[in-house]
């Protein structure tokens, strides 16, 4: 299964079962190696991620990969691949980093309050302990290959420049509403709208017009 | 029985991170009490790892593993969880752990609106939002208010109506600028909720005077 440090660096998206045994070494026996191949996979990626995410310059980007790969490590022995796959978790750091660093630069109380404590994602092993894994990663992969492009589209403006829905309508010069519906559409279509009123796109929040 | 949940599109900023800090506290507070919308955040959070790894790649500096193994070892960085003092208000037993956490140390600065009403902000350290913890007696009344900006409310506690329904713990609810409404609590409990305002209200058949999200800059 595992791969030598050579081609590890080329590992494609799907093979991600090898990254979660990689966190779990790190976690267990803080491997180097196992580090070093998941730096090489991943640092290229979060790079170029926090740099189109928008607010952060190509100068500041390795400062946040470092940020973002030490967390890694020191976060690796709660890693649980039951609760997330290697790459969700990632993300989830990179983000966190990226917004506790926004903070930071417009002086907002940096130190008072960080984003996993904001997304109650502190290293408590079962923040969730009634959480049922019900989702199925593969599938989410290949519904999102299958969106059409105009639901594809705001999903990455959002992903990749970090852009709310309202910034989406003005990129693309289109009303709220339609976004919305987009997006909507595109959870429905991944079966991630589980609620009916998802389903049926019924909007919530009581006088949500 | 939670009826309201946050729309689809801003799940996806809350998984994403462009909501402001209180906007993403609101939906964290909704998640302790809904276990479908901490299903659906989950698989948003894929979609993010498969879209990173999906996406471009741009070559990192050939130092900066050594730097990383570096900053490693001299335990440089080194995450340290402070000590955080716990609220003393009473208040706190009644809200779900993540809440109570959010809250300063020592009491609340309740402020009486109503007879029936009182508000206690919670500072996150922005300015362009309010967040604050609500309190009505039961059976009490809020005054009739209309909205200037969006307001985002989570039930905690007990439960209150107004025009267009009941609302429990744990439901979401959103007020859009304009919206004019009455909230009343439940007759046998206390309603505690958490709201997030964009742009105070204005209470109307009040003097502007009165309004009590102006008072919260210091005075
Ligand atoms: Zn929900």
């Amino acid at each position: 299964m595992m791969r030598s440090n050579g081609t590890v660096g080329r590992c494609l998206v799907n093979e991600g079962t090898n990254w979660n045994t990689m966190i779990e070494r790190i976690g267990q026996n803080q491997d180097r190696e196992a580090f070093s191949a998941l730096f090489a996979h991943f640092s290229p990626f979060l790079k170029a991620f926090l740099i189109k995410s928008g607010g952060v310059t190509p100068e500041n980007a390795e400062e946040l990969v470092q940020e973002t790969m030490i967390k890694v490590w020191r976060k690796a022995p709660t890693f649980s691949a039951s609760q997330a796959s290697a790459s969700t978790w990632i993300y989830t750091i990179a983000r966190n980093t990226r917004i506790d660093w926004l903070r930071k630069q417009n002086r907002q109380n940096p130190d008072e309050l960080h984003a996993e404590d904001v997304y109650d994602e502190r290293e408590d092993p079962t923040p969730y302990s009634s959480l049922v894994q019900i989702r199925n990663k593969k599938h989410i992969n290949e519904q999102l290959g299958k969106l059409p492009d105009e639901q594809a589209e705001v999903l990455k403006l959002m992903y990749f420049q970090g852009k709310s829905g309202q910034q989406v309508a003005d990129t693309l010069g289109l009303p709220l509403g339609t976004v919305k519906s987009r997006i909507r559409l595109a959870l429905n279509k991944m079966k991630l709208g589980l609620m009916p009123a998802y389903k049926e796109g019924i909007t919530q929040g009581g006088s949500y017009t | 029985m939670i009826n309201r949940h946050p729309e689809s599109d801003l799940m996806v900023e809350y998984a994403t991170g462009s909501l402001p800090l209180a906007h993403t506290i609101a939906v964290t507070t909704h998640l302790q009490f809904c276990e479908e919308c901490r299903n659906t955040t989950e698989s948003l959070k894929d979609i993010g790892g498969d879209l990173l790894q999906s996406g471009e790649s741009i070559e990192v500096s050939d130092g900066l593993l050594d730097r990383i193994f570096d900053c490693i070892e001299s335990g440089k960085d080194e995450i340290s969880a402070p000590l955080k003092k716990l609220c003393s208000d009473k208040v706190a037993n009644d809200l779900p752990g993540y809440v109570s956490n959010l809250l300063p140390e020592g009491n609340l600065d309740w402020r009486k609106l109503t007879s029936s009403l009182r508000v206690a902000p919670v500072s996150v350290g922005e300015q362009d939002y309010e967040l604050s913890l609500h309190r009505i007696n039961p059976g009490g009344k809020a005054p009739k208010h209309y909205h200037r900006g969006r307001e985002i409310t989570v039930v905690l506690k007990g439960s209150f109506s107004d025009e267009d329904g009941v609302y429990q713990p744990g439901d979401f609810i959103v007020r859009e600028p304009g919206d004019t409404h009455r909230p009343f609590a439940t007759r046998n409990e206390e309603c505690i909720c958490l709201s997030v305002l964009e742009a105070p209200i204005r209470l109307t058949g009040l003097k502007s005077v009165l309004n009590p999200f102006l008072s919260f800059s210091p005075s």
